[in-house]
């Protein structure tokens, strides 16, 4: 069973230090949540979240399009309509619906990635502590890799009150 | 004067939170019939539908050769309101405009109620309201399928795609609000917001992801917004009738569209301000910002008048004349007047001069931002179906019926009901985005 450790901190500098000093102990990114009120934004290099957000955006927002674009083109020569001599599938006709469903798309993945890269809908460890947050506070939740001890040190000297 | 009465965002969070979320609880005598006495003109604004299904289309004051009346009217403006919201939320978050704060969820919400009032109209302009599953493509048995040509089915994949946007946009920065709701001593309370939390813990992580997600929606839903009501005008840019086919009736909507959203979200403010006791977070300052947003899009919104009624002029083609004088020298001349008064003058005079721009008049401005807005759509709609092309079609004066008037009203209502629900449920102001971040990078 994994030991996890909770340091309460004031200041976001103090977080950022402690996360340094634990990295250097064996303590992976993975390893190591951030609680707050609010977002806390580290400079570059401190716990960094790499995302593909934006990728899943694009690619939800071509097959969404894609998809609706193929459907109305074999709808319309399947079961074509009376077009006054035009073309029976034109994009010209059909943009706009392309368009629309490229953007929905583009929504429904984008909102669906959310919940995965937030790990809302992702398994999680039922272990794992979730601190109260204290107005103000910021909490850094480590799992223990190695000397729990010494982990437990670093952060009383980068100014943490470790929770029980 | 403190400092923070000029800046609430520097008050206690726990002063923020307690202000914020105090108007969720309790009933007051005041809320009941502010709720109740919208909800008559609803139960109205249904009979009045229910008359129209049962009797038909012809209970409306539409008559050949106007087809299109107040339903298309209504739509055109409550989705040209929806653009009060998510645009202009997503616009003043692109561009980090802090004093956006405050203003955002309660626009977003504007717009998600808007979508759906907005959005029924085509349903209710159809007649037979029941049909309206033939839009949808899906096989069946009549082998029938939508025709994807039709600016109907245009409208419907971009309102749709609008309304999901803007509930998810506004639901976003909705989940670490719910989550520090989740332990309310109202049970029912507490079950509705814990569901909406979707079990948010408030780590980096999630942080990280909701900041990434409302960075990527918001720019999606600008294309969106943008696209909904060029599709719109495009109802009546690609009919060749004088008046509508033209090109810059795409861009005409959409300012049109930003200005009424504009005037909507004024009003909406001033009214959260005043019943919610909400003076500390909603400023001078905000209304300030607002007011001059609202001036320059009047500007715009004559410019795009004079471009689009100049170029027909200069055009002198019968057809457009005979619709360009209805409008500006004989039958409609006095609405076209008092749209260009509400939506320009008036403005122009209250918002304008310095000395003048207070909440006060930015509201009154708004109420004529809106009642010219109207009759815009009113003006854009009716006198091109009203003149009539062929020598041997007669022309009809086409007057509302008190069925039109009533849905009308309803819609209203319905815009004020829905509003007053939602502010009693989920703060109007985003707690955690309005204080600036205490551990945010200065740099």
């Amino acid at each position: 069973m994994a030991t996890w450790l909770i340091g309460e901190f004031r200041e976001k500098d103090a977080v950022a230090s402690a996360i340094q000093s634990l990295r250097a102990t064996g303590v992976g990114d993975k390893d190591m949540d951030v609680f707050s009120e609010e977002p806390v934004e580290f400079h570059k290099g401190v716990l960094d979240r790499p995302s593909n957000m934006a990728l899943a955006s694009v690619i939800g927002a071509i097959i969404f399009g894609g998809g609706a674009t193929l459907l109305m083109r074999a709808a319309q020569y399947n079961y074509a309509v009376v077009t006054g001599g035009m073309p029976t599938f034109s994009f010209w006709g059909t943009g706009v619906i392309t368009y629309e469903t490229t953007m929905m798309g583009a929504v429904f993945s984008t909102f669906g990635y959310f919940l995965w890269e937030s790990g809302i809908i992702r398994k999680r460890d039922k272990t794992a502590p979730v601190p109260a947050v204290p107005p103000e506070s910021i909490c850094l939740r480590i799992r223990c890799a190695g000397d729990a001890q010494k982990q437990k040190t670093i952060l009383q000297n980068a100014g943490a009150k470790v929770l029980p | 004067m403190s400092t923070n009465a000029e800046h609430p965002e520097l008050l206690p969070y726990g002063k923020i939170r307690e202000d914020l979320f105090r108007p969720l609880s309790g009933l007051s005598q005041k809320y009941a019939a502010a709720i109740f006495i919208p909800l008559l003109v609803i139960l109205f604004g249904a009979y009045a539908w229910t008359v129209q299904l049962r009797v038909g289309m012809g209970v409306t004051g539409l008559q050949r050769p106007v087809f299109w009346g107040f339903y298309i009217v209504d739509f055109v403006f409550w989705i040209g309101i929806s653009h009060a919201g998510t645009l202009i939320s997503a616009i003043l978050r692109l561009t980090d405009a802090g004093w956006r704060k405050p203003i955002t969820r309660a626009a977003e919400a504007i717009t998600l109620f808007a979508l759906m009032i907005g959005g029924m109209f085509p349903i209710i302009h159809l007649g037979r309201a029941w049909r309206f599953y033939w839009l949808i493509p899906y096989p069946n048995m009549r082998l029938l399928w939508p025709n994807f040509r039709s600016p109907l089915l245009w409208d419907l994949t971009a309102i749709l795609t609008y309304v999901t946007g803007s509930a998810i946009y506004l639901y976003l920065p909705l989940i670490p609000d719910m989550a520090q709701l989740a332990e309310h001593s109202v049970p029912w309370r507490r079950k509705l917001y814990r569901a909406l939390s979707i079990g948010w813990t408030g780590s980096d992580t999630e942080w990280h992801a909701l900041e990434r997600a409302m960075k990527l929606m918001a720019g999606i839903i600008l294309a969106v917004a943008i696209s909904v009501h060029t599709v719109v005008a495009w109802d009546f840019a690609m009919a060749i009738a004088p008046m509508w086919h033209s090109t810059i009736f795409g861009p005409y909507f959409v300012v049109g569209a930003i200005f009424s959203g504009l005037a909507g979200l004024m009003i909406v403010m001033a009214a959260i301000r005043k019943f919610m006791g909400l003076e500390q977070y909603l400023t001078r300052h905000h209304f300030d910002n607002l007011a001059k947003l609202l001036l320059l899009m009047s500007i715009l919104w004559l410019y795009f008048t004079l471009a689009e009624h100049l170029t027909v002029w200069y055009g002198n083609d019968p057809g457009e004349m005979a619709v360009f004088g209805a409008r500006t020298r004989a039958r409609f001349s006095f609405l076209f007047w008092l749209m260009f008064a509400v939506n320009f003058v008036i403005p122009f005079i209250l918002l304008g001069i310095r000395k003048l721009r207070s909440i006060t008049t930015g509201v009154i401005a708004s109420f004529g931002i809106l009642l010219g807005m109207f009759l815009e759509r009113y003006i854009i709609v009716v006198p091109t179906l009203s003149v009539t092309r062929l020598p041997a079609a007669t022309s009809a004066f086409y007057t509302p019926s008190w069925v039109e008037l009533a849905i009308t009203a309803a819609t209203f209502a319905a815009m004020i009901f829905l509003y007053l629900i939602f502010s009693k449920l989920f703060p109007i102001i985003a707690v955690w985005e309005f204080k600036p971040h205490p551990h945010e990078d200065e740099a």
